[in-house]
């Protein structure tokens, strides 16, 4: 994000006039005349222009510490006063095509940069949308302004938790939400309405309101939805996978065994490690498949590390969005709310079939010659640490070796993990070689993880993530314990200010005492 | 997710037992780096009645470096910005491990308390703080009726 821009603010209220004419959007904009020009620009067809340019803008916006484009900032400016907000949201609704792979991811962006809504433009937005029952049916909005309408939702029960989120979601929102959990509709209503249902019951109260009505239908419509998470088709697959993760994780039947307990692990001996994985990443019960739908970059970790020898992977694309897969050791760390993942270190390397790059060190190299990937797509990764090289290739068609990343690995001696980043929406399925490959290496012999890894029993459970959290939550801390870390005991002195307790791997990363600032010249261990 | 630190958990714990007058933090149920705050208004301050809404994310390296937060709720202050990004030291280079979730977010309720226009993030505010004191106040007052009151 840029730091110069909201610090120049005049008044805007003379300015800022829903009647004033309309001004033609310009494609070349410095930021200094951005505020002015987005004023001026609240006529309904230039702001969906702007929307229109920015998705454009996004598929090419790659650079993390880049200032906010001037594209966002307008449309931040336009969407600072509550007339603004809905017609952005508004015009997001009516222009962002369905076939765009960046359509949804968009929305979460545009809602993550502009300030948070008061909760009565949300409410005038819910009443803007006239949401119902009868309007989800009807035929009076089409596909695109469904889908987008529920992505919207998501969006805003994202980002207002608690009684504001309650105050949202009123019968009609539901009505409006619920009546697309059915397969008669498009598959990406249903999949975005589940999601945004999701969001919402995120905030206790509206779970239970979501919950006691799910019971109220003969068959619970998750029930239905989650028979379809290994379904030919795409779109459906996701919605299958989002219902399963739905009633594993927030709205858990009764008499319901949860997916891990009854999957059938037997062939599986390496899954995505659910303990190397950032926050809000979704796994599947067997482990393999992976989907995020939050605003962050989510990235994940395998449990099998490969040293020497070459290895070989494949995923498969569910998802046509922007998704960062390769290879990672450990020393790659996982920034999801900055936006780093897989590739954006010294440490990781990865592609990116959406916008036909290869990120390495944070920078991206472009890949010519080859289409944007698409749903059912086979991404091939090799690593041959013999030869020092990684080798993507998409369907069978190889990339051109990648090298560097292993002389930037070279000192720390830590072997590699497949490991894979995730923008909003997006979803992948790994073979780690417990399937035969469809496009295998043929230039040179190579060995699939699955035949040399091996997971106890209790490694192979993906446990729900409520679980892991509860466990974790009711752990008990011993009193002498490190005051920094609470891991381990605390045994040191610092010097010259002879603060204690501390433990000697914490003490270890200070250069001043945590509670005086005094300069530490020397760590004494106690005993 | 590697392993939650226990510091955190920790802190958590403390926080629902003992939580802090004025201030509520509650850890998202789906991430437990990530706290959905809400800070009330100083009495005596312009913002004295509204109910201000903020993130706070525990980066991966805390406590070794500060918590990213952030206010949700739109409101008008010299050293808080439009994306609600705060303007202090401790949350920068005067962090120090020692300092928790709870003493970040006395300090920014103490910032509500007494605004600093001469170290400003957001500079038109902190202007008119400064040249028309009594104008800066109402708008504040006027902010906090409109965007921090409504629930």
């Amino acid at each position: 994000m840029g730091s110069c821009w909201c610090k120049d603010k005049t008044d805007e209220r003379e300015m800022y006039s829903p009647t004033a004419g309309p001004a033609s959007a310009s494609m070349s904009l410095s930021p200094g005349d951005a505020r002015l020009r987005a004023m001026k620009a609240l006529d309904p067809s230039i702001v969906d222009q702007l929307v229109m340019e920015m998705l454009t803008l996004i598929a090419s916006f790659v650079d993390n510490d880049e200032e906010s484009p001037v594209l966002l900032v307008k449309l931040h400016v336009i969407a600072d006063k509550e007339e603004g907000w809905l017609q952005v949201v508004s015009s997001m609704v009516n222009v962002i095509p369905l076939d765009n792979p960046l359509g949804p991811s968009a929305i979460t962006i545009v809602f993550d940069d502009c300030p948070l809504p008061s909760r009565d433009s949300v409410i005038k937005l819910t009443k803007l949308f006239r949401l119902s029952r009868q309007r989800a049916l009807s035929n009076a909005l089409d596909v695109k302004m469904k889908r987008n309408m529920c992505v919207v939702l998501g969006c805003i029960a994202e980002k207002l938790a608690g009684p504001n989120s309650v105050a949202v979601l009123t019968e009609e929102t539901l009505d409006f939400l619920l009546a697309f959990l059915d397969t008669n509709f498009e598959p990406c209503i249903v999949l975005f309405a589940l999601i945004a249902l999701e969001k919402f019951a995120h905030t206790t109260e509206n779970k239970l309101v979501i919950r006691s009505r799910f019971d109220k239908e003969d068959v619970n419509p998750l029930l239905k939805l989650e028979k379809l998470a290994n379904n030919e088709d795409y779109v459906w697959r996701q919605v299958g996978f989002c219902a399963q993760w739905a009633l594993d994780n927030l709205f858990v039947i009764e008499n319901r065994p949860l997916s891990y307990e009854t999957v059938d692990m037997t062939p599986i001996n390496v899954i995505l490690n659910s303990h190397d994985v950032s926050e809000y990443l979704k796994i599947s019960c067997n482990g393999l498949e992976a989907r995020c739908d939050s605003y962050s970059f989510e990235s994940v970790r395998c449990t099998f590390q490969v040293d020497n020898g070459c290895w070989y992977y494949e995923v498969t694309i569910v998802t046509p969005g922007v998704m960062q897969i390769g290879w990672a050791t450990k020393n790659s760390h996982f920034l999801n709310h900055e936006g780093y993942g897989i590739g954006d270190d010294l440490y990781s390397l990865s592609y990116d079939g959406c916008r036909k790059l290869i990120w390495y060190k944070a920078k991206p190299a472009s890949v010519q010659d080859l289409p944007e990937w698409q749903p059912g797509d086979i991404l091939g990764c090799l690593i041959d640490l013999n030869t020092r090289e990684a080798i993507f290739s998409l369907n069978g068609r190889c990339l051109t070796p990648c090298t560097e990343i292993f002389e930037t690995t070279r000192c720390c001696k830590q072997g590699f993990f497949a490991a894979a980043s995730f923008m909003a929406f997006q979803q992948c399925r790994f073979n780690f070689g417990h399937l035969p490959f469809s496009f295998p290496p043929t230039d040179r012999p190579f060995m699939a993880f699955n035949d040399y890894a091996r997971l106890t029993d209790e490694e192979k459970k993906v446990l729900p993530r409520r679980y892991y959290l509860e466990k974790v939550r009711n752990a008990s801390i011993p009193e002498n314990a490190c005051t920094l870390c609470y891991d381990a005991v605390a045994d040191c002195t610092l010097e010259p200010c002879f603060h204690k307790g501390f433990c000697s791997k914490c003490a270890a990363q200070l250069r001043e005492c945590p509670l005086c600032r005094a300069p530490i010249l020397n760590v004494k261990r106690d005993i | 997710m590697a392993a939650l630190p226990r510091r955190i958990i920790k802190e958590t714990q403390r926080l629902m037992q003992e939580p802090v007058p004025g201030i509520s933090a509650v850890p998202s149920e789906t991430n437990a780096r990530y706290f959905h705050v809400i800070v009330t208004g100083p009495e005596d301050s312009p913002f004295e009645g509204g109910l201000f809404k903020l993130e706070l994310f525990l980066p991966e390296d805390y406590p070794m470096s500060a918590p990213k937060v952030r206010f949700i709720t739109k409101i008008y202050h010299p050293n808080i910005d439009r994306l609600g990004r705060i303007c202090l030291d401790i949350l920068k280079d005067k962090w120090s491990p020692a300092l928790q979730i709870r003493t970040v977010l006395l300090s920014i309720q103490a910032l509500l308390s007494a605004p600093n226009p001469d170290d400003p993030l957001a500079n038109d505010v902190a202007e008119l703080w400064k040249v028309n004191e009594s104008e800066a106040i109402r708008n504040a007052k006027e902010w906090t009726r409109r965007y921090a009151m409504d629930n």
